[in-house]
């Protein structure tokens, strides 16, 4: 007799459910996580992905790669956020954290699949990543107060580490020296990120990328006249605005209404009257450099022509900021009862040639709390990536000066947390001692992954690392990887550094996202809620369909 | 495409639309990407040099366009490939920074390119190519800088300038007549070259033509030319000592940019306005007289009845000239701007020594020249041409070569060319490999090899043996230690550029060098493409 079948969900609804649902979670996660491999280290590679509209980017940086690869598979989408926060909390080491989480679920899909219970293996991953970051931190190295020479010596170390891996490697040392001019050109309390401008222009060679002490940015749109203005000053006093200099109708919707047409004249002359009393306040200011976010028309260019003031419009709202804090100026919304105090100066101002565009450069600022790159390069995609690159060192020497503790790199610190976890397995008895020991046997991957991208026998590698830290003394405990000759290489001494927050934030994220994996025993997908619109059907058709195949969802519901 | 199967050996869906998605990954993307970059590569090693060939490329509405300027080439081929589309950026960058050499970068950075992959074939890994190439890349620009010689020039000595940029010249249409045309070019730079800071605005440089006539009708102008007649045919076509008022305000009665209305409703009123419409014309006509103006320039139009009055004042007028051409006439003239009537005055008034009409052969066009500005830092090219197309490439020509002495202007450095330093470079390179222990020798060699492709294309594409021209100027350079020997492609019976008086900017060497290097690291980095396959 057949049992009328309990119709509990929505038709369509997917359900995959059990131990299968676990595995097939870890399988999804290391495909993603195979992607990004290649991308680790000074050889790592670079992917380009194309996206639906047909931009491309060219990239190495691990969370663009996640993002740019549009991930639908629910658990693999924990990769994406994993590597995501890492970018967010500390810049650099998004790709680490990815091969750290992937390697962990490899690590205990075995276990998995003989039957231990998930929980048991979560219990002991979370020891064991606390345990990991107490021997980072241990082994950091405290740089803070050195003297100042040192200590910038020390943040182009990190940086050029972090600069390795990129396009921009051959500039290593040239494009760290800049990244720490600019981010010490910032305010040491707050260190202000929004204060750091980059501007690309393609063009000329890296080398030809400067930094600007102050502030610089693209000529905006002008009007005939712009170019009789004088284009360098020095010590100008510079007056920021957010208003309209434009003949214009200064109410909308009025509407005059004359009944002699000798009054016309007049109504003429208040319009003019009333922009010439706002250029004539301007220009009375003492001004030398008008610059305002709305626009400046052809009337307000040539009325700062004739007076040899400089003038922009529409100037974008981020740099506006910049010159604000830079010079000093506040940004003011009326013309009227303009006090000295509100301008603001610089020690020169100039309009310069930056390949083929025009650039108008603040430097020597009193209270120089910023600082803008333009970098220079051969593409549109090489300077994006560029940039990236950058953004991951500036956020690394950022860091460095928060929080100075610096430990060696080129998978030195890894090799020796692993060892210690070794260690720390031994006292334990139970289960718990094998899964600590598969904590430190996943450590070990990005050393391995290393090797294997610079093309060189990870195994022949790593148990020359493995001896060298097993040294009772002590001695090998900086031992990493050394890139070049494919030996190992003492990278403490070698000047190969990270932020010790960087990896502890690494370890950190990547225990939890295999945690939290780990501890998923059902997926419900409702079909409805995956397509809001039109356009996400098509993903949430394909989606469906790849989830049927998954775990026994199927045969539960029959 | 597929990342990983389940236990079934069904397909995982982890990526949005994965199945629509190709990829192509490891050592077959980098193949496949450097076979699209030689492609590319392959289009413009014909347009090399002197005697490089010229492209015809028809855009999708039918414009036909010849050229022999790679930058254009790349550009008007629209690339969908997107290494190939690499390379075209490649090229528009060396147009925007240098101006020139826009052809060899691209042909520069092919041959790296086929070099690294019959290294890639031997599996060496592509990064360590990478760094070899930036190693033989400094090497390289290191022997640049010796072997670079710097020249003075001062406005009165410009031979210098003008034989680099006849080198710049000789491969393009204009190249019968280079001389005079690059005297033109180099007189344009100095006159708008504010020398003390080393800057060159070529905004301030306008170049101009028009079909008809033949290229050695082309001059330069001190001054302007606009391409618009007086306002009324009686009026004069010659002004000797004109005295120009420059207006961005229409001859008509002023109109307040509020909304308004007037209220007419007797016969009076209507009669009122029509008068102080008049008088409005009059005050105007009569303040532009009183201020001594000669000849007003209008930025917006004037209706008929302005029209009568300014002829009937003897007030010669040109209207609808627009804000770049107002500019550019303020400033070679001396005038500034003026938004009102009521602020004309005597002092804000231009200067010019003559300004006439000029007509072309039989058409009605005619055109105005205003020369002799007391301020020449606005200076105008004026070509002629056969046809539309030559027009173009003679403008895209003149292009480059202004860069060229601008980029002079800023450095005086020089290399010699007729791919001299190429072949000089070339040997700094395999030297330097010589001393360079691991991966990097090959890939160091390899670069040296690539620099010979540019000498190789010269003396292909003037129809020399290659191989033997470049071997027999190797040699001679080796044994007679002169970087100053090159390929002979004008037949002029030496090798010695020097003699032959061609030469390239450093600044221009330098940065192919930099940039196709730069590239190619690009293009090796790539292991991994990724693209939805409908997109072609």
């Amino acid at each position: 007799m057949m049992q009328p079948q309990i119709i509990l969900l929505r038709e369509g609804t997917d359900t995959s459910q059990g131990k299968a649902q676990l595995i097939s979670n870890i399988n999804a996660c290391m495909a993603v996580v195979d992607t990004v491999r290649t991308t680790l280290g000074p050889r790592g590679m670079d992917k380009l992905v194309h996206d639906d509209k047909g931009r491309v980017t060219i990239s190495n940086d691990g969370a663009t790669i996640m993002k740019l690869l549009e991930i639908v598979h629910p658990a693999a989408k924990v990769l994406v956020d994993i590597s995501a926060s890492q970018d967010a909390e500390v810049g650099d080491g998004t790709t680490t954290v990815v091969i750290l989480a992937g390697e962990l679920l490899r690590e205990c899909k075995a276990f998995v699949e003989e039957g231990v219970h998930p929980q048991a293996i979560i219990r002991a991953f979370r020891a064991a990543g606390a345990l990991a970051v107490q021997h980072v931190r241990d082994a950091s190295v405290s740089i803070g107060g050195k003297d100042p020479a040192e200590m910038r010596s020390l943040l182009q170390k990190c940086a050029a580490t972090s600069l390795n891996s990129k396009l921009v490697s051959g500039e290593r040392d040239f494009f760290a020296e800049m990244v720490v001019d600019a981010v010490s050109a910032l305010d040491v309390e707050t260190l202000d990120m929004s204060l750091l401008g980059t501007k690309k222009v393609q063009g000329g060679g890296l080398r030809d990328s400067f930094l600007v002490d102050g502030v610089a940015f693209k000529k905006t749109f002008s009007y005939a006249g712009f170019e009789m203005q004088p284009k360098a000053y020095e010590n100008p006093g510079i007056l920021l605005l957010n208003i309209e200099l434009e003949l214009k109708s200064e109410k909308e919707n009025a509407e005059v209404r004359l009944s002699d047409p000798a009054q016309y004249q007049e109504i003429v002359d208040a319009e003019w009257n009333i922009i010439y009393a706002k250029l004539q306040a301007c220009a009375d200011s003492g001004a030398k450099i008008v610059l305002s976010r709305l626009a400046i028309g052809d009337l307000a260019t040539q009325f700062f022509a004739d007076r040899d003031i400089f003038c922009a419009g529409r100037v974008a709202e981020e740099d506006m900021r910049r010159v604000a804090a830079a010079t000093g100026a506040r940004v003011q919304t009326t013309v009227s009862k303009l006090q000295p105090a509100v301008l603001g100066t610089c020690a020169k101002f100039e309009e310069a040639q930056v390949g083929a565009e025009r650039f108008n450069l603040f430097t020597g600022c009193p209270r120089a709390r910023t600082a803008t790159m333009v970098l220079r390069g051969g593409s549109e995609q090489f300077i994006d990536e560029a940039e990236r690159s950058l953004h991951d060192a500036i956020m690394i020497v950022r860091r460095a000066l928060k929080n100075a503790a610096v430990v060696a790199g080129g998978g030195a610190i890894d090799m020796e947390v692993s060892r210690q976890l070794r260690d720390h397995a031994r006292a334990i008895p139970g289960k718990a001692q094998l899964f600590i020991n598969a904590f430190a046997k996943a450590l070990e991957v990005i050393p391995r992954q290393l090797c294997d991208n610079s093309g060189f026998d990870a195994t022949d590698v790593l148990n020359k690392l493995r001896q060298k830290h097993a040294l009772k003394d002590g001695s090998g405990r900086n031992f990493g990887v050394d890139v070049s000759t494919g030996g190992v290489v003492d990278t403490y001494e070698a000047f190969v550094w990270e932020p010790a927050l960087v990896k502890i934030n690494a370890i950190t994220a990547a225990t939890e996202a295999a945690c939290l994996i780990l501890s998923v025993d059902e997926t419900v997908r409702n079909p409805r809620s995956e397509a809001p619109d039109g356009q996400a059907m098509a993903g949430a058709m394909a989606g469906r369909g790849g989830g049927r195949g998954r775990g026994r969802g199927r045969g539960m519901r029959r | 495409m597929s990342l990983a199967f389940d236990e079934f050996g069904r397909p995982f869906i982890i990526l949005r639309e994965q199945e629509k998605k190709s990829r192509i990954r490891g050592i077959e993307a980098q193949k496949a990407n450097i076979k699209a970059a030689k492609a590319v590569a392959r289009i413009l090693q014909s347009s090399l040099g002197p005697k490089g060939m010229d492209k015809m490329l028809q855009s999708p509405d039918g414009d036909v366009c010849i050229t022999n300027d790679g930058a254009t080439i790349l550009e008007q081929m629209e690339v969908e490939n997107q290494i190939g589309k690499l390379l075209v950026e490649l090229s528009k960058s060396q147009d925007q920074e240098i101006g020139d050499g826009t052809t060899g970068v691209v042909v520069l950075a092919g041959a790296l390119l086929e070099q690294a992959e019959a290294l890639l074939d031997r599996g060496i890994h592509p990064l360590r190519v990478a760094e070899g190439y930036e190693r033989a890349c400094k090497a390289a620009i290191a022997n640049l800088d010796r072997i670079a010689h710097s020249f003075d020039f001062s406005l009165d000595d410009i031979e210098p300038l003008v034989q680099t940029c006849m080198t710049t010249l000789s491969s393009k249409i204009v190249g019968r007549h280079k001389r005079d045309m690059a005297e033109m070019c180099v007189k344009a730079v100095l006159a708008v070259a504010d020398l003390k800071r080393k800057d060159v605005n070529l905004e301030l440089i306008k170049v101009d033509g028009k079909v008809g006539g033949r290229l050695e009708d082309a001059k330069l102008v001190y001054g302007l030319v606009l391409d618009k007649d007086m306002s009324h045919p009686q009026m004069p076509k010659q002004i000797k000592d004109a005295r120009i008022a420059i207006l961005t305000c229409p001859f008509e009665p002023p109109k307040p940019k509020t909304k308004h209305k007037v209220d007419i409703d007797t016969v009076e009123k209507f009669e009122a306005l029509r008068e102080t419409e008049k008088q409005y014309f009059l005050d105007m006509v009569k303040r532009c007289k009183e201020s001594g103006a000669t000849l007003v320039i209008c930025q917006w139009g004037f209706d008929d009845e302005a029209n009568h009055l300014l002829l009937a004042n003897d007030l010669p007028a040109v209207r609808w000239v627009g804000g770049v051409e107002l500019e550019l006439l303020a400033m070679a003239t001396g005038a500034r701007i003026v938004p009102r009537f009521s602020e004309l005055s005597a002092d804000k008034l231009g200067r010019a020594a003559t300004v006439r009409e000029m007509s072309f052969g039989t058409t009605k066009d005619r055109m105005l020249v205003i020369e002799g500005c007391p301020n020449s830092r606005a200076v105008t090219i004026f070509v002629r041409g056969g046809n539309k197309m030559i027009l173009d490439e003679i403008k895209r020509s003149l292009h480059d070569a202004l860069c060229v002495a601008r980029n002079l202007v800023r450095d005086n450095a020089i290399v010699y060319g007729g791919g001299a330093a190429e072949i000089s470079c070339s040997l700094a390179v395999e030297a330097a490999a010589e001393a360079q222990a691991g991966v990097e020798q090959y890939a160091m060699r390899a670069f040296a090899d690539a620099l010979e492709c540019i000498p190789l294309a010269l003396a292909e594409n003037s129809g020399l043996p290659p191989i033997e021209s470049l071997t027999e100027v190797k040699s001679r350079q080796l044994r007679e230690g002169n970087p100053h020997l090159g390929i002979d492609c004008n037949d002029a019976g030496t090798n010695d550029m020097k003699q032959q008086n061609v030469f390239e900017t450093l600044s221009g060497k330098k940065q192919q060098l930099f940039l196709a290097t730069q590239v190619c690291k690009m293009i090796l980095k790539i292991d991994d493409v990724i693209q939805p396959a409908a997109y072609e």
